[in-house]
């Protein structure tokens, strides 16, 4: 009534006011002519649209994009989640725990997805969107080498630098744009059903950075990186000497405090404006107010809020200034983990702004800006859920469970939004919540687990099953959306088992002759710093991959192709099929996969040699994936991470769950690309390695004739 | 009232005293951007910051949404509805900020319109000097005189317009400088400042008025007419006044509302105030 009250003195006094008074100033009268700006534009946009549709449905149909025109279905829904394991799925079902599931296990379909070699999720999303082996795809981990100098290099994309650049004083000012090359092959199912008309809206499928141009949306997912170009850096401020070290996946950040202010740096991404790069780096001011339970934050003496303890921060935008104008702007989140007696604060990785992206990560590029304007900042990271802060004790398990439900909260309300909007076509989405809380709390289900005996426990086994029924209440209101055409797929990339223990294949190959350290080293650091290859026949890189040092491929390669490599490759399969842990205890390793054998496609040569397919319970050690070689073969996983997938993928196939019945008792992801096509109506490519699981010409809405 | 347009009025009038020998230009740039920096600072305190940005990003979202989604004609339609709707927000937010800026506003207009909306009379140019009576009054027979200081010089008898209750002479200015009129009626003396000449930016005040606290409000350059007689208003009609740019005549409300907003805009993001 107050608010009537005060709206309508406010008119009158508007529709009183002479010609001098009806001006109301800069600001309202500002936002007044915009106002009636957006109501002009919105008009003639409606206008356009009205006038327009005929003649653009006119050129869809001579273009001969009827696109529905032969498919059964006017919807198809896939929802990934990643990680998803079956025996856990099936014992909640039987339980009565997941009900939605359980329903469409009972009308439709349930079976365990064969995954791919080796089950890892970049591999195994790119085999799902483009329906081939990963030969065909050019994703084997999350790692690929560099055969010139033996590093690292990721495995999914290229970031480099501007080509054309023209030097002024101390800058070096970009002309071109810098280089972001895709590494992942072939072409994505939603690609050839946009050739057809058919639209798609595709949300953080792994593997799908940069965004490739097709009639649809996408943003981003797993392996698009941070502002620094890392998979993800986050930042622990901390007043406790003892926690200041290398940090996996963060950094830690020494603060002293001088009263109740501590003023600190927040360290951004490379200036690359700079003829000698140079981090860029913003201050931060935080003030302790005990009293109050909490602390302000003053971002480059601008941005001020309070925080409290044991409290996230709302997405909050800050900008790095690299010179002449420009702003990389970035989003990051603040957690006081502690006031006293030692103040402690994680910082998120810095995400790229949605609203105003330094890399597109998204198709179109103004997909980002509309979902942030619409629903709010997100988050933009690849590997979004920070397993690595939790894993080296930046968060607590309460906090990482809050954070990553957080993102999870907002990927459901972009993946709604894409329900809403997408009534005819593909929507997909991949929520990777599932991955990374089983990662981060599978020990809870395996009492024997080393880290319950490193650590005491904190939580129990309830996460897990409160992460599934919550998977299950998400699948059940989804279901609730669908109508008579429209098709679910609930499905899981990989399963999970726990990681109790870690093998150093490094250090086995060096233990066994294969790998030789330089004179007088017994170690070597991380990427394989002291290892002479000259003398060295065999490494492991990555979470399952051993690569020959081949003459003519590596820069320093001794192996002869041909008999000598093939050999070679025996010889291990065999040694390492016998590796055991302790004398009488269980193999380590069930399969040796060898490329030539499991692989066909064009992209094989870059695929390593051979893929190690662990026992359940192990795989390969922390200290084996980054290049270092130590005394020690297989130890102790007592990290949080404790639940794994990176094994003998035949020991963790996905799930597949629909509400359309399948042909086959044994479907494999890479048979989900080849069924999508077959559902709108289309006859997949050759080159696809999976098969159509649906009967097609069985469905309700079948049409005769023969797909396009 | 008076009060307050004495304060208003040193405002101004401090603002524009370096600009008086320029262009004016000069003092309606001054004005603008002083007024656009302390409206901003009064809009980001009167407004509601977090709703203006809330209905500003669906506005955009929803704008964006027509873009992405151009082949969906339900799309489109629930978009253009979710504009208006957030639209509405958008200016429902912006109704508490208006209604606090229109008080200080309208005082500052009123004063600017003594310095840009009427030029000075020039030395032989001949103007109207009109007297209006309250209704009840007579001209014909109410007796009047209209004497003038030095400069100043009445060039016609009294025009009596009864259906206007109105009295009007023909002033002519003889020389540059301040001068006044004083309306000598029923034993009473009413005095009407005029100015002759001076420089490209003079305050010149057209009426002087016995009228209602609007009128006060709206011609705030003189004291109020004494009570006791039936003289409503003393007005000498001064040449209008326009700013020249490029040979084009810009009226100065239009010049101050271009130029203010401008500035605002422009302050807008350093101020970092969400319009």
């Amino acid at each position: 009534m107050k608010k009537a009250g005060f709206v309508f003195a406010a008119g009158a006094l508007l529709a009183l006011a002479s010609p001098l008074t009806a001006y109301i100033g800069p600001g309202a009268g500002f936002a007044f002519l915009s106002s009636f700006l957006v109501l002009f534009l919105t008009f003639l946009m409606a206008l356009f649209s009205f006038l327009s549709w005929p003649f653009r449905f006119l050129w869809k149909a001579l273009r001969g994009q009827r696109a529905y025109k032969k498919s059964p279905i006017h919807r198809l829904v896939v929802l990934g989640l990643d990680g998803m394991e079956p025996t856990l799925a099936e014992r909640f079902m039987a339980e009565g725990k997941l009900p939605n599931l359980a329903l469409l296990k009972k009308e439709g379909t349930y079976a365990r997805l064969r995954t791919t070699t080796p089950a890892i999720s970049p591999v195994a999303w790119s085999s799902f969107m483009t329906g081939s082996e990963p030969s065909k795809h050019n994703i084997f981990d999350f790692l690929s080498r560099d055969p010139r100098t033996y590093l690292p290099d990721l495995s999914s994309a290229r970031i480099g630098k501007p080509k054309r650049t023209v030097a002024l004083g101390k800058y070096l000012i970009p002309l071109s744009k810098p280089e972001i090359r895709g590494m992942r092959k072939s072409v994505p199912f939603w690609k050839i059903l946009g050739e057809k008309g058919i639209f798609s809206t595709v949300l953080r499928v792994p593997i799908t950075f940069p965004p490739e141009k097709f009639k649809g949306h996408l943003l981003s997912g797993m392996c698009a990186p941070d502002l620094k170009g890392s998979q993800g850096t986050f930042a622990f401020f901390t007043e406790d000497t003892d926690k200041v070290r290398k940090h996996e996946g963060g950094v830690a950040v020494l603060v002293a405090r001088e009263g109740s202010i501590i003023r600190t740096e927040i360290s951004g991404p490379e200036n690359t404006m700079l003829k000698k790069p140079a981090e860029i780096r913003l201050p931060l001011a935080i003030t302790v107010d005990k009293e109050a339970k909490g602390a302000w934050l003053e971002i480059q003496g601008q941005k001020k809020f309070f925080l409290k303890e044991k409290t996230f921060s709302p997405w909050t935008p800050i900008a790095f200034r690299p010179g002449l104008g420009m702003k990389i702007r970035a989003i990051c989140k603040f957690y006081i983990v502690a006031l006293e007696p030692k103040f402690e604060m994680y910082m998120t990785p810095l995400n790229i702004d949605p609203e105003k992206p330094a890399l597109p990560i998204s198709h179109p590029f103004i997909y980002s800006v509309y979902l942030s304007k619409l629903l709010g900042r997100f988050i933009t990271l690849g590997e979004a859920n920070d397993t690595w802060a939790l894993n080296e004790g930046a968060l607590d398990e309460k906090a990482f469970l809050e954070l990553t439900y957080a993102n999870h909260a907002e990927w459901e309300a972009m993946f709604w939004n894409a329900l809403s909007k997408t009534p005819k076509g593909l929507v997909g989405v991949v929520f990777e919540t599932t991955d990374s809380i089983q990662h981060m709390f599978f020990r809870y289900l395996d009492k024997a687990h080393p880290a319950l005996k490193a650590a005491p426990a904190r939580m129990s086994a309830a996460v897990i099953e409160e992460l599934y029924k919550k998977m299950d209440d998400l699948v059940g209101r989804v279901v609730a959306t669908l109508d008579a055409r429209s098709v679910l797929f609930v499905m899981s990339d990989h399963g999970f088992k726990s990681f109790r223990r870690g093998v150093n294949l490094n250090s086995w190959l060096h233990q066994n002759g294969y790998l030789t350290l330089v004179e007088g080293k017994k170690e070597s650091a991380g990427w394989f710093k002291d290892v002479d290859w000259d003398r060295t026949k065999a490494y492991g890189l990555g979470l399952g991959g051993i690569y020959l040092n081949l003459k003519g491929r590596e820069a320093r390669g001794i192996v002869a192709p041909g008999a000598e490599s093939g050999a070679l490759k025996a010889e291990l399969v065999c040694k390492l099929t016998a590796l055991r842990d302790g004398a009488n205890g269980p193999a380590a390793v069930t399969n040796v996969y060898d490329r030539d054998a499991v692989y066909s496609g064009p992209y094989k040569e870059n695929a390593p040699d051979l893929i190690i397919g662990y026992n359940e319970g192990y795989r390969a050690s922390w200290d084996g994936v980054t290049g270092i070689v130590n005394a020690v073969v297989i130890d102790d996983n007592t990290k949080a991470w404790s639940g794994d997938h990176c094994i003998d993928p035949a020991l963790v196939p996905g799930v597949l769950f629909s509400n359309l019945k399948i042909k086959t008792a044994s479907p494999s992801i890479m048979d989900i690309a080849p069924t999508a096509l077959e559902l709108f109506g289309l006859t997949p490519p050759v080159h696809m390695d999976g098969r159509g699981l649906v009967d097609i010409a069985g469905l309700p809405g079948a049409k005769k004739g023969k797909p396009t | 009232m008076g009060i307050v347009n004495l304060v208003f009025g040193r405002i101004v009038d401090v603002i524009l005293l370096p600009f008086r020998g320029a262009s004016p230009w000069f003092g309606m740039a001054a004005v603008s951007l002083l007024t656009a920096l302390l409206m901003l600072e009064v809009y980001k305190h009167t407004s509601n910051q977090a709703a203006i940005r809330r209905a500003k990003d669906r506005i955009k979202a929803h704008l964006l949404e027509l873009r992405l989604f151009k082949d969906s004609m339900p799309v489109t339609l629930r978009a253009q509805a979710a504009i208006l709707k957030a639209n509405l927000s958008y200016l429902a937010a912006n109704l508490k900020p208006l209604l606090v800026m229109i008080v200080p506003l309208v005082l500052i207009l009123a004063q600017l319109s003594l310095w840009f909306d009427r030029a000075t009379l020039g030395p032989g140019e001949e103007t109207l000097v009109k007297i209006g009576l309250e209704e009840k009054a007579d001209p014909i027979s109410l007796p009047m005189e209209l004497e003038t200081s030095p400069g100043l010089a009445i060039v016609s008898p009294a025009v009596r317009i009864p259906d206007q209750h109105e009295v009007a002479w023909r002033l002519k200015a003889i020389a540059a400088g301040p001068g006044h009129l004083t309306l000598r009626i029923g034993g009473l003396a009413l005095v009407k400042s005029v100015v002759v000449g001076g420089r490209p930016l003079t305050k010149v005040s057209p009426l002087a008025s016995r009228g209602s606290l609007w009128k006060q409000v709206l011609y705030p350059g003189e004291r109020a007419l004494a009570a006791g007689t039936p003289v409503r208003s003393i007005e000498v009609l001064y040449p209008a006044k326009s700013l020249n740019i490029f040979g084009l005549r810009v009226h100065w409300l239009v010049a101050y509302l271009i130029l203010s907003i401008a500035f605002g805009f422009a302050f807008k993001g350093v101020l970092k105030v969400e319009i």
